[in-house]
């Protein structure tokens, strides 16, 4: 008896007017697993990650998070698209960090974190203010929670950023490059927080240059290059025994 | 201590006498307007009085003067009844005008960026059709509506009415003036609320669709509080403007501020002094919208200025403390000492 796993993609396509992005990728994320996706710049790394949330929308191929098609309802045999509300429900399931933090400018570190359990889920506000200390003290920052993003520092925003996602409890955690927009000094405070999440049991979605990370932390790496999966597996044998000379060539430009 | 190790080598400012210059021709200009606004002129008439100069009665005359601007009449209509009757009539048309102009102007704006074709036509048509015509003409033309709808139904269209409007006692005056600028405000506003709303990073919305707000949600809740930084400044001139575009108003009819004295001057002819004492409202009232925008303003300003902008009463204390800091430090070369 097999468990659904967390994410699977089956010929994911995608294309923005000539331009193929995605060629088909296919892959298998299970629950719990922390997965590395590796690979050039252009490669739709970015792109198949905001397709797992809808963010983009794919345009051919079988795309299902914990069991049920991402955006689209099957019944019998037709697949009907989710309404904009059954997409925002699937959404609040799945948190997602970005590259440039893109913490709410005009609230405090305190309200980015309440705003989606008040507003989404409903929760009280006093309870979500509770909640959102609790992530605070977690990601290291509770002395920080009438800070405006603009008074904090890149790797402080980007903490309150996975704060923020965690406080929707969400089943899945997306990260987009966290760490590409960081002062070199202030990467370290974000892979921690990452670090303890992965040890948390958190399923985890990561597309990073961070290939120390992906071999401490990563259970999986998924080498993306062209819009397809061109080598998978576990982290120790890849990046370091790699076998296309694609991949061979790509780590030797960024170790 | 100097980099040489010098203790005591005087610094020379740099004279600006471009500067200086300016600012003296500045002065001149001014005192003569001053001079002018508060001169007296003859007016030809005399001030004759019968008095005993050296026994003998005789008539005694001086050349009469008075102010050039008539400030005497100024102050004797500044607070009349009419023309503050006037004034709250001109508050009120700009108040309820704005207000119908910003709603009108943030759900056109959302129409304009919707995905569907038609409904963004529909926002753009109306922004290009009453930015396009005079507002005179749309004021003229909604006071005299009545003459092709004489009357209007709301109910099911080219069937049942549960509502019937009749037109010619319904657009009087007031309400034509409200329709007309309130509509025409709509579309300028319209244009300053889109502006907004674009100037916010996509990234924002992306956020908050990943936390499962919905577009609404996310432009209520995140995108239009960010907005509105970009928003306000162009609003208050469109307020300070629609301050003064009631003014219009005189033209249907309607007394506010500027018919009131042209009805007072019409009367008396001292045009000159109540025009002053109109001008002299809608420039308080100016002063006030622009007190009132600095701190709404500053209010927006949170989260993306590091530390808000001081308010008047905080820069007079600061400007008041630095003064007499130096003072101090000027007094007593002890304290410079120590400063450094």
């Amino acid at each position: 008896m097999t468990t659904t796993p967390m994410v699977e993609a089956k010929d994911v396509t995608k294309s923005y007017g000539a331009i193929d992005v995605l060629r088909g990728v296919t892959l298998t994320i299970q629950r719990g697993e922390v997965a590395c996706l590796i690979g050039p710049s252009g490669s739709g790394k970015s792109t198949f990650l905001r397709c797992i949330n809808h963010l983009e929308k794919h345009d051919t191929g079988e795309l299902s998070v914990d069991g049920s098609f991402v955006g689209y309802e099957r019944r019998g045999n037709k697949l009907y698209e989710r309404t904009d509300k059954e997409i925002c429900a699937e959404r609040s399931e799945i948190g997602m960090v970005f590259q440039r933090f893109n913490l709410f400018s005009h609230l405090t570190a305190l309200e980015n974190i309440t705003l989606g359990p008040i507003k989404v889920k409903g929760i009280s506000t006093s309870d979500a203010i509770e909640q959102a200390h609790l992530l605070l003290d977690r990601v290291g920052l509770h002395d920080r929670d009438h800070n405006y993003p603009s008074q904090l520092s890149g790797g402080q925003q980007q903490r309150v950023a996975i704060a923020r996602a965690l406080a929707m409890e969400p089943k899945l955690m997306l990260f987009d490059e966290p760490t590409s927009a960081l002062d070199p000094e202030l990467v370290g405070e974000v892979l921690d927080v990452m670090k303890d999440l992965a040890q948390s049991g958190m399923t985890m979605i990561v597309v990073t240059h961070e290939m120390g990370f992906a071999r401490e932390v990563g259970d999986s790496v998924y080498f993306l290059d062209e819009g397809v999966v061109a080598e998978s597996g576990d982290p120790n044998e890849v990046l370091v025994r790699p076998q296309s000379p694609r991949l061979v060539n790509f780590l030797s430009k960024v170790l | 201590m100097t980099p040489n190790g010098d203790d005591a080598v005087a610094v020379v400012p740099v004279r600006h006498v471009g500067r200086w210059l300016a600012a003296g021709l500045a002065s001149v200009v001014i005192a003569m307007l001053a001079h002018s606004l508060f001169s007296k002129i003859p007016t030809g008439l005399q001030n004759c009085r019968s008095s005993h100069v050296g026994g003998a009665l005789r008539n005694v005359c001086t050349d009469a003067f008075e102010w050039r601007f008539q400030w005497d009449i100024v102050g004797q209509y500044f607070t009349s009844i009419q023309v503050l009757h006037g004034l709250e009539m001109t508050i009120l048309l700009t108040v309820l005008t704005m207000l119908i102009g910003v709603s009108l102007g943030v759900i056109v704006a959302i129409m304009r960026l919707s995905p569907n074709r038609i409904v963004s036509s529909v926002a753009w048509s109306f922004t290009w059709f009453f930015r396009g015509t005079p507002v005179l003409v749309q004021l003229i033309f909604w006071y005299n509506i009545a003459s092709i709808f004489p009357s209007a139904d709301i109910g099911i269209p080219f069937s049942i009415s549960f509502i019937h409007l009749d037109l010619t006692t319904l657009f009087t005056p007031f309400t034509a003036v409200l329709v007309a600028l309130g509509l025409n405000e709509g579309a300028y506003m319209s244009e300053i609320v889109r502006g907004g709303i674009q100037a916010v990073d996509e990234g924002q919305v992306e956020a908050a669709n990943s936390l499962g707000l919905t577009r609404l949600q996310a432009l209520r809740l995140v995108v239009l509080p960010q907005a509105m930084r970009v928003i306000i400044p162009p609003t208050g001139n469109e307020v300070i403007s629609m301050l003064k575009t009631t003014s219009l108003a005189s033209t249907v009819a309607l007394v506010e501020l500027t018919k009131s004295v042209q009805n007072i001057y019409a009367a008396n002819y001292k045009i000159i002094p109540l025009l002053v004492v109109a001008s002299i409202w809608y420039l308080i009232v100016t002063t006030v919208l622009s007190i009132l925008q600095f701190y709404v303003e500053r209010h927006y300003a949170k989260g993306s200025l590091r530390t808000p902008p001081m308010t008047p009463v905080q820069r007079l204390r600061h400007d008041l403390r630095g003064i007499a800091a130096k003072a101090l430090t000027r007094r007593s070369p002890r304290l410079r000492e120590l400063r450094s």
